[in-house]
């Protein structure tokens, strides 16, 4: 047989896709979960238009890396690739006069153009919080909190299934800058792009005193807990007030997360600083195990809210929400039940067994019951059921067992599982 | 705990990688013995073995931990992973070649901002290096027999990775620049380099006390 060919046009674009169910209640599930936890802690949510002026975001990897298109005025407009700026700009121009901190958040898609052949969307689902207008490290450990609180209510236990990387911004560059301030800015950009190797080239000339000290804080790597990293690290930066403070600041952090209980959740790495001159101090990404790429990331960004005449301090953080569900332990699915045909009688039985709170997607066919089963299965229905003279036939959509006669009320304890008496 | 993945690059680079790892006390005798197979487990550690352009996918999408790549893979895809350790093995050189008989001509064409055809493996680096120089070429990427390429007129010269200059010499191609350096590395899948730290530190550890790099 001859395959037409498809039409191109007729598919989604590179890097979008539909999603389907269940995928996409799932994908809703997590959505609704999260924003209750979301709740909890105070924030609002904010909904921002999908187009923003291209003059809004300003880092030159975010502009490349955005879709651009011209409105009617022929002013260039981007689909915003993050959500960040977005709100900053709203807290700006909506909420300058509100008291500070403005605690946002919001459930929103970013767009990206993908990068051919890594594999990456360029619609990405996206639950954050922002926290603007507060410089205090309590805000920056509540927030890694309630990052930490997301993923553990959704299941994930710390540290077998995920941690949240800590770092910060400006404590290694201070210590550079203490340490070699000629040398700094080019070990920032080979550490900004992870080269550990291009870091060690780089300092290996710096005097005796400093080169052990730039050349091992970028790997200190460990548990929070056992508060190793920040001992070492203390003892190189000796003399470096500014880095001292920097680690300071993240003492302070980890004390407040303690206080939360989401200690066990943190692994330090001072070799985490984030983006070229982006980040301004407590930096973080969470991994989860079995996954190679960020499943959240955010941290303090101090600077951004100049840009749009409001010199506002901030913190907050992202989860891609794609790659959370990706490694979500599977919940049961939502029972759900097929009731097929039976005219008037069927449609009093799903009006019944709705209102014992059954999920019951009635068709007006009358299938055969192989058919029924087929049908049942297509749309992940654990029960196929027919309308019957006293009561209603049930059978399991999966398995051998043979269509049994019971009541409505029986019919809805078997789908639910548990007794249900009919008010 | 699940096993450590380690993904090694078949090629050039091979039978360096695999004395690297076996000096640093890995179980990589596996590996050696059996051609075939596509993962080796042996202790607390599994081997991939891939080609070394795939190397860096493995790891930059956590299907491999750890790998070992040439710098010159590492600088052309430029993946997402963090680079550990220089091995200093493997060196060799990127270079802009062209045949001895016009080499010259070439250097005044690149020089006098023309466009030049530059056929290359390494088409983003070859692209870097021109717009660095704030000249013009045209790149053309071809995956294999690239000194084929000016001897039969589709370019005029090439961007590619020489260790000894043999193959230049047997074709006689001329180097007009060298662009970089290369030698293997170690790296590690950004996750996992967080996550088993202790392990993957163990393994940097063991590696630099063997064979220390050059400079």
């Amino acid at each position: 047989m001859q395959r037409p060919t498809p039409t191109r046009k007729f598919a989604t674009t590179p890097g979008t896709r539909d999603v389907l169910p269940p995928e996409a209640g799932r994908l809703l599930d997590v959505q609704a979960r999260i924003r209750e936890r979301f709740r909890l802690f105070g924030f609002g949510e904010v909904l921002t238009p999908a187009l923003e002026y291209s003059e809004v975001i300003e880092e030159p990897r975010l502009r490349d890396a955005s879709f651009k298109l011209f409105d009617p005025d022929n002013q260039m407009v981007m689909l915003r690739p993050e959500m960040t700026t977005p709100i900053a700009r709203l807290v700006a121009q909506r909420l300058a006069r509100s008291p500070s901190p403005r605690k946002l958040s919001y459930f929103l898609p970013v767009y990206r153009r993908a990068s051919v052949g890594r594999g990456q969307s360029a619609e990405l689902y996206q639950a954050g919080v922002e926290v603007v207008g507060s410089r205090s490290p309590q805000e920056d450990a509540s927030t890694i909190a309630l990052l930490v609180d997301v993923m553990t209510s959704l299941g994930l236990r710390a540290p077998e299934d995920f941690a949240v990387v800590l770092g910060h911004a400006t404590f290694y560059r201070a210590y550079l800058e203490y340490a070699s301030p000629e040398a700094a800015p080019a070990v920032m950009r080979a550490l900004a792009a992870k080269d550990l190797v291009g870091v060690e080239r780089l300092v290996a000339d710096l005097p005796e005193g400093v080169a052990a000290g730039a050349r091992d804080i970028p790997r200190l790597v460990g548990p929070a807990v056992n508060g190793e990293v920040l001992k070492k690290a203390a003892r190189y930066a000796s003399g470096a007030d500014e880095a001292l403070g920097a680690l300071e600041n993240l003492q302070e952090i980890l004390r407040h997360l303690e206080a939360y209980g989401g200690l066990e959740a943190v692994i330090l790495d001072l070799g985490l600083v984030g983006r070229h001159d982006y980040y301004t101090g407590a930096l973080f990404e969470a991994y989860a195990a079995g996954l190679g790429f960020t499943v959240a990331n955010g941290g303090r960004y101090d600077n951004l809210l100049s840009r749009f005449g409001m010199d506002l301090p901030a913190t907050g953080f992202a989860i891609y929400l794609e790659r959370l569900l990706s490694v979500l332990p599977e919940g049961d699915p939502t029972p759900l039940l097929v009731l097929v045909g039976g005219g008037l009688d069927g449609t009093r039985a799903a009006g019944a067994l709705r209102e014992m709170g059954v999920p019951t997607l009635h068709l007006a066919e009358d299938l055969a019951p192989e058919e029924a089963v087929r049908y049942a299965r297509s749309v992940d229905a654990a029960w196929v059921c027919y309308p019957s003279e006293n009561g209603l036939e049930l059978a399991p959509a999966r398995g051998d067992a043979p269509f049994e006669a019971l009541g409505v009320e029986d019919v809805a304890g078997r789908v639910l599982g548990r007794e249900v008496i009919r008010g | 705990m699940k096993r450590l993945r380690i993904a090694v690059p078949k090629g050039a680079i091979f039978e360096d990688a695999l004395r690297a790892l076996d000096s640093a006390g890995l179980p990589v005798e596996v590996v050696r013995e059996n051609g075939r197979r596509l993962v080796y487990e042996a202790g607390g550690f599994e081997f991939i073995v891939s080609r070394p352009t795939d190397v860096p996918v493995f790891v930059e999408y956590g299907a491999a931990d750890v790998g070992i790549v040439g710098k010159d893979v590492l600088e052309e895809g430029r993946p997402n992973v963090v680079e550990l350790l220089d091995l200093g093995t493997g060196w060799c050189r990127m270079i802009l070649a062209a045949p001895s008989a016009r080499a010259e001509e070439v250097r005044e064409a690149i020089g006098h901002a023309e466009v030049v055809h530059v056929a290359t493996k390494f088409p983003n680096t070859a692209r870097r290096y021109f717009e660095g120089m704030g000249r013009q070429a045209e790149i053309i990427a071809l995956h294999g027999s690239i000194e084929l390429a000016p001897l039969v007129g589709l370019a005029e010269c090439i961007v590619d990775l020489t260790a000894t200059g043999t193959t230049l010499r047997e074709n006689d191609l001329a180097v007009l620049d060298e662009i970089s350096t290369s030698t293997a590395r170690l790296i590690a899948n950004r996750g996992a380099y967080r996550l088993r730290n202790a392990e993957i530190a163990a393994l940097v550890d063991a590696m630099q006390k063997e064979g220390l790099p050059l400079g």
